[in-house]
């Protein structure tokens, strides 16, 4: 409860320091002692303590799982702010709401970590999407941002619609909003029509919100449309955060065999496809940002692997693998933002210009490929080592490898780029602070791909 | 036949006339007409079941508030019959079969449920629908979603300003 409601009294702080801050600069320094604050908050709620009392009745959980979630996104978000927080400066005059907007998207998100209840779901997930709206329309002089936005509202209003529609079923059936009641496996297994094709919606729209195919469509329009720095949040924390509420969803569903619906059966073709397109498409994109917005779709079929086994080995890594793609995400965005040029062609010759961001660039998209010594090996470890734990589905860990060799040719490309081939590798001007910034975040990377436990330990203790 | 179930039967065949005929007009300021009598024929099912409060705020918030808006946009946009897009075929139809198929499974479903046999709607009893009831409830068990839903109206609105403003 102390992220809930300390990040919605943060966004209010921020909304009136926009009116006696007139410096950006300041105003990044204050999102920044705001993001320690929640974050150091939400670590003392892990060890017990607890700033407000407040009686939620059973719609919200603080269990371990939630919480660590809640400490990761908002350390990824702290990590974002101070990458990339310049950019977020330079994309229009309302620095103060953007950072408003950011902690009330960090309200959203650590509702849905903990919810209990269908009608907290929804909530949060609106908290979280209606900022999201905003930001992708932030840089109002842009038609592609513009058009990505409404068209990122609409799709989402209908996808929240069916979402509502969903739980109206579920509420008919079961006549509760608790997912205790949803996940209780005389329910689960039972043969209510109603509460399936509730259950069904539920799946439809959570897979748009997480962007599996065949519900992605608005994805690379969205990402390659709004203004970069919200493109990195929106690809790494938000989405990160709507898997948590995907697995708290179908634990039930996973877990035991229905007579009626075959909801593994349904998630396979599900992870199949996302992966499929996802690869198959970042294949053959030009542009760096598109390519990116690719590869998360990609990524999302890899972290769907979680659902999909259910087990403690998938809830472990679905932390872990939310921490290692925010991270290599972030940090290949925040270079992307810094070149002049987006395509593969901009990031020709940059080894030799600027060698630091070449080389943190160099290790993200290798941690983002998942080659060993790196935080993206042990993730994609563990979601095929939970579908192996489940004793079936074999076949999928072979399909995911084949895809995931895929993924190292669009990554490489990027590599082969800036090392192999001659060219001006034009930036921005390169603060210090920032590729001090870059170097940490990449032994953070490395030390995450050599001891994993650093972060799963806090699931126990 | 008691008043209350002509007047279920009035209401529900006045709701689903009335939303076919908002498919159907070809004149937009038409069909937002057709739909404010949907609006008015629900609130009219609302009050049979005794939830008036929620009648009401049916009416004043989508009979008035949104219908107001939506004659708006459709007044400033001039929308006719000329300016209106061609669809592709192929498209119309991928529409019409998934849209079919959707209807036909929730038809199927709501038909073959066994949860809803026996369970017939509370004409004129029940009072979880009176004002003072649904005001308990908001304050003591959902206060929580109830407090928290005003996080998400701050932030449209915050959006709202930050879209809106002159730059």
């Amino acid at each position: 409860m102390n992220a809930i409601i300390l990040s919605a009294i943060l966004g209010v702080i921020m909304m009136f320091s926009g009116i006696w801050v007139n410096n950006k600069a300041t105003l990044r320094w204050i999102a920044l002692a705001g993001l320690l604050v929640l974050l150091i908050s939400n670590i003392a709620e892990m060890y017990g303590y607890r700033i407000w009392n407040v009686n939620v009745h059973n719609m919200l959980y603080f269990d371990r799982f939630g919480l660590l979630f809640n400490s990761v996104a908002i350390g990824s978000t702290f990590i974002f702010v101070a990458l990339s927080g310049s950019d977020i400066n330079r994309v229009g005059k309302y620095a103060a709401e953007y950072y408003t907007l950011i902690f009330f998207v960090l309200t959203g998100i650590t509702i849905i970590s903990v919810y209990t209840s269908l009608l907290m779901l929804f909530l949060g997930i609106e908290i979280m999407s209606i900022p999201l709206y905003i930001l992708t329309g932030s840089d109002k002089r842009n038609l592609k941002s513009n058009e990505a936005s409404l068209k990122y509202f609409l799709m989402g209003a209908f996808s929240t619609g069916l979402m509502l529609m969903g739980i109206t079923l579920i509420y008919g059936a079961t006549g509760s909003f608790s997912i205790e009641v949803l996940n209780n496996p005389a329910i689960a297994q039972g043969v209510s029509f109603l509460e399936i094709t509730g259950m069904l919606f539920l799946l439809v729209s959570m897979a748009f919100k997480v962007s599996a195919a065949p519900f992605h469509f608005w994805t690379p329009d969205v990402y390659d449309g709004a203004p970069g720095v919200f493109t990195s949040f929106m690809a790494t924390v938000v989405k990160a955060a709507a898997f948590i509420a995907f697995v708290k969803l179908f634990d039930a569903r996973m877990s035991y065999s229905s007579a009626v619906v075959d909801w593994k059966m349904l998630l396979c073709i599900l992870i199949i496809a996302t992966l499929l397109i996802g690869n198959i498409t970042a294949v053959f994109q030009q542009s760096v940002k598109r390519m990116l917005a690719y590869s998360s779709i990609a990524q999302a079929g890899f972290m769907l692997f979680a659902v999909f086994s259910m087990n403690e080995m998938a809830k472990e890594g679905i932390i872990f693998y939310a921490v290692s793609y925010s991270l290599a995400t972030i940090g290949v965005f925040a270079v992307l933002l810094k070149m002049k040029d987006f395509t593969f062609e901009g990031y020709n010759g940059l080894a030799k210009s600027q060698p630091v961001l070449a080389f943190a660039n160099t290790v993200f998209l290798l941690s983002l490929a998942g080659i060993p010594l790196t935080a993206g090996f042990f993730a994609k470890y563990f979601m095929l080592a939970s579908v192996i734990q489940t004793g079936h589905y074999l076949w999928m860990v072979i399909v995911a490898v084949l895809f995931a060799a895929v993924s190292v040719y669009y990554y490489f490309r990027v590599i082969q780029a800036m090392y192999f081939k001659t060219g001006e590798g034009e930036t921005e001007n390169i603060h210090p602070g920032f590729k001090t910034g870059l170097i940490i975040l990449t032994v953070i990377i490395i030390l995450l791909g050599v001891a994993p436990n650093l972060i799963i330990n806090f699931l126990y203790f | 036949m008691s008043i209350t179930v002509v007047l279920f039967w009035f209401l529900t065949a006045l709701a689903l006339l009335s939303a076919i005929m908002v498919l159907l007009s070809k004149n937009p300021v038409h069909s937002v007409l057709w739909l404010i009598v949907v609006f008015f024929a629900i609130s009219g099912h609302y009050i049979l079941l005794n939830a008036q409060f929620l009648a009401i705020v049916n009416l004043i918030v989508y009979a008035g508030a949104i219908m107001v808006l939506f004659l708006f946009v459709i007044m400033l946009m001039n929308l006719n019959a000329e300016t209106e897009p061609q669809k592709n075929t192929w498209l119309k139809l991928a529409g019409a079969i998934s849209g079919g198929s959707l209807l036909l499974i929730l038809v199927s479903v709501i038909r073959s449920a066994t949860d809803m046999t026996g369970r017939t709607a509370q004409v004129g009893e029940g009072n979880i629908g009176l004002i003072s009831n649904l005001g308990k409830a908001l304050f003591s068990e959902y206060v929580v979603p109830f407090e928290i839903s005003s996080v998400l109206f701050l932030s449209a609105m915050v959006g709202a300003v930050v879209i809106g403003k002159k730059d």
